[in-house]
């Protein structure tokens, strides 16, 4: 068995994890990137719609600023996130969209003069001004007060993940594929690396490094339902559960209005961005109904929410899958469509042999809300440093350092990925340069003999369960008990029953003994860490008496600002243990930008105010009516926050010179 | 040896560090070589098929090519030169277009399954032309040999001889169909190879440029199999008179 | 109405040596929208825990499941059993690829070779700063380009490639039309020189036949033909 030595070891190349590797051999840092899958074949490459920045060049972005980004993106989090973290996170967006724009996305541009678009269902001409002409166009996603959601085509995570790779090809960056990281090297609570085992023959090796990044993006797949790639199982959450890292509001799942059915494959926000409408059996698009305002592009989980309540009156679609619900962007024209969502098409008319350009009922998709994205991920600071374990990092989806809360805005995940390489990255990067790590290779050895031993030990389980089976009743358990409608007593008996998972999976029996590729001993060695994830997400569910942003509970309606403005932590105390332990960490209102209030959708009247909310609304009330000076230097009074100095400068925009 | 070849040959690079510029060069010469010889192919058929008009015609024809309109009675030499030059073409055409050739039986295996079991249509096609590129190294050479050896030796009687008594017309027959096959389809390849016709949408203009491959195909081979036949039956009737040479009708006249 | 179909694999394992190269008959229902990534889904779960194929998106975007299909190279995810009248499908690892294991290939390895080879990146020393504007392109150039960034380096391009069969070293569709794609971008500063550096031979684009397979296997359906044409033109005159 072997051991490899680098400076900074980055787990995941997708698009965190890749844009890491930048920062980190931009600083000098011999780096290795370790990837399930050929990195472009990563699960950054299926968003679709775009990537959230606040650049306002288009006609109906104009105005737009990171204020206004940050703004919405908290109402999104239903105040779930570190505020701190999503100003960090606006401020460097367009700088990241920029950079990219350099390194070769061919971002739609703006083209000036007339173009025909359709708002709210009806066709309506805007005009593009003259001096917006070539740069970088955006169209509407749900949740944002302005088109702010860059693209390309419907082919953005694609085209991104293509340039970044390529970039990182060019720096030089070791990159890896078809390796598995299955635990982290630790000591005294510092992470020193990893062992990872080769899935093209089967070995073992050691990487030993300064500092190891988690960005191995979400678990979803520990769901029966979900838009995820199969390689999205958690099992980098597992690792670092299992290595001592806490885990951060893992119930915060968000659950995707329209995945289309029953493929579960994802027809982007886009269409509705674009103009698309949601239609019930009868055809009838209810959206407005229930959301006067936002209508079909309120954030994704009230537009999910209100499917389902919509589909429980009876207005569904019948089907041998269940009911669902149709969407129809049949009404942007045959060319939007054939140009901005061809990836829809083609996957609509593969799948369902559907042309959704096909004008009426006969174009109509049929879609239902299923598992999408983890808000909840690996604690780390604004550094993306965990809160546990020196030298190990997280960035991207696996990380909560919190940006998105208890709901992610469409086209902030994309964009978050970049933002937290560049940032997190550089944190990284300086945390392995001043690091120096003494290792022991006996302990390495250790290490490396205890993974070989443990999968030794799996191949030699004489039991009577499958592993499969144990898997399909994991992910129809939290189909049904910890989807987007919950309640304490299915959460109780979900608990439960994964616990009981967990203790079957040592008693399986793999029929293939084959130690080197064997899908079943894969199968073996995963779903035991994916237990351990969805016992994190059920349990933090269980517990959380509140309904906020995504986690909604049927027996407690209300956001509960009083007592559930925190943090759900959980980790794993002892190794012996069959469920996780939870710890909660307070969010301090009184240093919010932005106080707790209402998001402007979804129903209202629903909050258990927190005396202290109104309290620091006053305060902001204050110093914004005394303030005098740009917004800049407001929003510092507010909330004073950390950055490098690189992101942190002011981003250009058209009409700046009026400010 | 120049230095400048070994430099290459072991490198791969110039002595500039650059890339040689006799692939591109190559490659090109290969499509031109090519073109030119379909082209020739075309002309060469309506040529010989002018025996299906008349004798007289076809005779007409031949003596044009002979210069007659510069030297009384016409001269082999311009035909001999004409045929040396479409020779050598000939020949650095196959030269060129060997280099594509599958050379191991590896190769041919894999080219071979890769090809059976995806049916595609113009990966048979390009097989078909490796098959007739190889017969034609040899009927194309014997061909040109013989007319080379006797480029006086064309017209309507001195053909069809040719044809049916020299016992040429089974290799004429595979010549033909070799030589039609392979012409045409190199006609659409070289159209797709480097974008001609192509227009608003290369899908399209490229069914349209297959269409156009097929119609070329029946049509020389119908004029092709029907001016053999013509020649032979021509070459029948002559066999008493073998090395006869005919006479344009106005000169019969004449003489008589 | 469901059927049975049967799915025949090719199962290999390099890594055991005991293992030998034989075809495999896998017999099972029929669902309605069945797609060979359902099919092999329910083969792994009930009748072949070890069968071994690529899968990640399952929808067509990533690229990672080319298989040959009945003969021909194809996504298997974006593949309906229900294409196939007679029930049967026969399943083979792409050519060219190493292979892995059963239907899995590596075609990481080879497309990081490729992308190397041809540079695919942005080359420029024009300087950008990323708080200021972002370079103005005209939208029907940024289109453009975009067209042939949809590359998902499937493969398929290079396992239907007779050339590519036959000789290991050549860059395939996938490479060619890269180099296309940034001969294009207003961002690169490279000349054609510059690219005939890295395409100029009968490995780069002289190597190609124009047999076209790749244009018409390419499930993104790029402009393959055109591409490649426009990438001669240009090379031939440096």
């Amino acid at each position: 068995m072997q051991i490899k030595y680098t400076d900074a070891l980055i787990i995941g190349g997708g698009l965190a994890g890749l844009r890491s590797a930048i920062s980190t051999t931009d600083k000098g840092l011999n780096t290795i990137v370790l990837s399930l899958v050929p990195v472009k074949r990563s699960h950054s490459a299926a968003a679709q719609g775009g990537m959230q920045a606040s650049l306002g060049n288009s006609i109906m972005g104009e105005g737009d600023n990171e204020d206004v980004h940050f703004s919405d993106t908290v109402k999104g989090s239903d105040w779930g996130c570190d505020q701190e973290v999503a100003r960090m996170f606006v401020n460097t967006a367009p700088k990241a969209i920029r950079e990219l724009a350099a390194w070769g996305v061919p971002w739609s541009r703006v083209k000036k003069g007339d173009k025909e678009t359709v708002i709210n269902a009806e066709k309506t001409t805007i005009t593009e001004k003259d001096e917006a002409h070539g740069l970088i166009t955006a169209r509407d996603f749900g949740g944002t007060k302005k088109w702010r959601t860059c693209y390309t085509a419907d082919a953005t995570g694609h085209t991104m993940l293509y340039a970044v790779t390529n970039e990182a090809m060019k720096r030089g960056v070791v990159i890896e594929d078809k390796k598995e990281a299955i635990s982290l090297i630790t000591k005294d609570g510092q992470c020193f690396g990893a062992i990872v085992r080769d899935l093209k023959n089967g070995e073992l090796t050691a990487y030993v490094a300064k500092g190891t990044m988690i960005a191995t993006g979400g678990y979803g797949r520990i769901y029966k339902q979900s838009t995820n790639a199969t390689i999205c199982k958690g099992t980098g959450h597992a690792i670092a559960l299992d290595a001592g890292a806490y885990l951060g509001n893992m119930e915060a799942i968000q659950f995707h209005p329209t995945p289309i059915v029953p493929s579960g494959i994802l027809l982007t926000e886009g269409c509705r961005g674009d103009g698309g409408v949601l239609r019930d059996k009868d055809g009838y698009r209810f959206m407005p109904d229930y959301e006067p305002e936002k209508q079909d592009l309120a954030s994704r989980d009230v537009v999910s929410r209100r499917m389902l309540e919509h589909i429980n009156k009876g207005k569904g679609v019948k089907s041998p899958y269940g009911d669902h619900l149709w969407l129809d962007i049949s009404i942007l024209g045959r060319k939007h469509i054939e140009k901005n969502l061809r990836d829809v098409q083609d996957i609509s008319k593969t799948f369902n042999d559907i042309d959704p350009a096909d004008e009426g009922e006969k174009g109509w998709m049929p879609v239902l809300p299923m598992q999408h994205y983890s808000m909840g991920g690996i604690r780390t600071t604004p550094q993306g440093q965990s809160i546990t374990l020196k030298g190990l990092f997280s960035a991207g989806e696996s990380a909560c350092w919190d940006m998105h809360g208890f709901n992610r805005l469409g086209g902030n995940s994309v964009s978050e990925t970049v933002v937290s390489g560049m940032i997190v990255g550089n944190y990284f990067a300086d945390y392995c340069k001043e690091t120096d790590i003494n290792i022991d290779t006996k302990m390495v050895q250790e290490a490396l003999t205890e993974q070989d031993n443990y999968l030794d030990e799996l191949l030699a389980l004489d039991g009577n369960e499958s592993i499969y089976d144990i898997k399909d009743e994991m992910r129809h358990i939290m189909q049904n008990k910890v989807g987007i409608f919950r309640n304490g007593k299915d959460l109780e008996e979900a608990v439960k029953e994964l616990k009981a998972l967990l203790k079957k999976t040592k008693n399986i029996n793999i029929t293939n003994k084959h130690r080197l590729l064997n899908q079943e001993l894969e199968e073996a060695y995963k779903v035991p860490m994916m237990l351990k994830v969805a016992l994190c997400v059920a349990k933090g569910a269980r517990d959380r008496t509140e309904s906020r942003g995504a986690h909604y509970r049927e027996d407690y309606l209300k956001r509960d600002d009083e007592n559930w403005l925190n943090r759900t932590l959980s980790y794993w105390a002892n190794e012996d243990d069959w469920e996780p332990t939870l710890a909660y960490e307070e969010l301090d209102i009184m240093k919010m930008e932005i106080a707790p209030g209402f998001r402007g959708y979804g129903k209202k009247g629903l909050i258990i105010e927190n005396p202290l909310s109104q309290k620091r609304q006053d305060e902001i009330d204050k110093i914004t009516q005394a303030h005098v000076g740009d917004r800049y230097e407001l929003q510092n009074k507010l909330m004073p926050y950390e950055l490098q100095s690189e992101y942190k400068s002011i981003n250009q925009r058209l009409g700046d010179e009026n400010e | 040896m120049s230095q400048e070849n070994v430099v290459e040959s072991l490198l791969g690079e110039t002595t500039q560090k650059k890339k040689s510029r006799i692939p591109a060069r190559l490659d090109f010469l290969q499509s031109a070589t090519g073109l030119f010889l379909a082209i020739f192919m075309i002309f060469h058929m309506l040529f010989v098929s002018t025996i299906l008009i008349s004798k007289d015609f076809m005779l007409s024809v031949t003596k044009a090519f002979e210069l007659n309109f510069i030297f009384e009675g016409g001269s082999p030499v311009p035909v001999f030169i004409a045929i040396s030059i479409v020779f050598v073409v000939f020949i650095f055409h196959a030269f060129l277009a060997m280099r594509k050739f599958p050379i191991s039986y590896r190769q041919y295996l894999r080219l071979k399954t890769n090809s059976d079991l995806m049916n595609h249509g113009d990966t048979k096609l390009w097989i078909i032309q490796v098959v007739t590129g190889f017969a034609l190294f040899f009927l194309g050479s014997i061909h040109l040999y013989t007319m080379l050896t006797n480029p006086g030796n064309i017209g309507p009687y001195a053909s069809s001889d040719r044809v049916f008594s020299d016992l040429m017309w089974p290799l004429y027959i595979v010549l033909l169909i070799a030589v039609e096959f392979h012409g045409s389809i190199g006609l659409y390849r070289l159209s797709v190879k480097w974008g001609w016709f192509e227009g608003e949408d290369s899908k399209v203009s490229r069914k349209k440029l297959k269409k156009a491959k097929i119609i070329l195909t029946v049509v020389m081979l119908t004029l092709g199999v029907m001016t053999l036949m013509a020649y032979m039956k021509i070459g029948y009737d002559h066999q008493e008179n073998y090395g006869e040479k005919y006479m344009h009708t106005t000169e019969v006249n004449h003489a008589n | 109405m469901s059927r049975e179909i049967t799915i025949t694999t090719l199962k290999y394992n390099p890594s055991d040596e005991n293992s030998k190269p034989t075809f495999v008959d896998y017999k099972l229902e029929e669902t309605p929208g069945m797609t060979l990534y359902i099919a092999l889904s329910k083969i792994k779960a009930t009748l072949d825990h070890d069968l071994t194929s690529d899968f990640v998106c399952r929808a067509g975007i990533c690229g990672a499941c080319g298989m040959i299909i009945n003969g021909k190279p194809k996504l298997a995810c974006k593949t309906l059993t229900s294409e196939f009248k007679d029930a049967r499908i026969e399943l083979l690892p792409l050519p060219t690829f190493k292979l892995i294991k059963d239907l899995s290939v590596d075609t990481g390895s080879w497309m990081k070779n490729m992308s190397m080879r041809v540079n695919s990146w942005i080359v420029t020393n024009e300087e950008y700063d990323i708080s200021k504007f972002e370079k103005r392109i005209e939208p029907e150039v940024a289109d453009e380009i975009f067209e042939l960034d949809r590359c998902i380096e499937c493969g398929l391009c290079v396992a239907g490639c007779s050339t590519a069969i036959m000789r290991e070293d050549f860059v395939g569709a996938v490479g060619l039309n890269r180099v296309a794609r940034f001969s294009i971008d207003p961002h690169d500063s490279r000349t054609d020189e510059d690219f005939y550096e890295l395409i100029g031979d009968d490995e780069g684009i002289f190597g190609c036949m124009s047999l076209l397979a790749c244009e018409d296997y390419c499930p993104k359906n790029l402009p393959l033909q055109s591409k490649i044409a426009y990438m001669r033109r240009k090379m031939v005159k440096v």
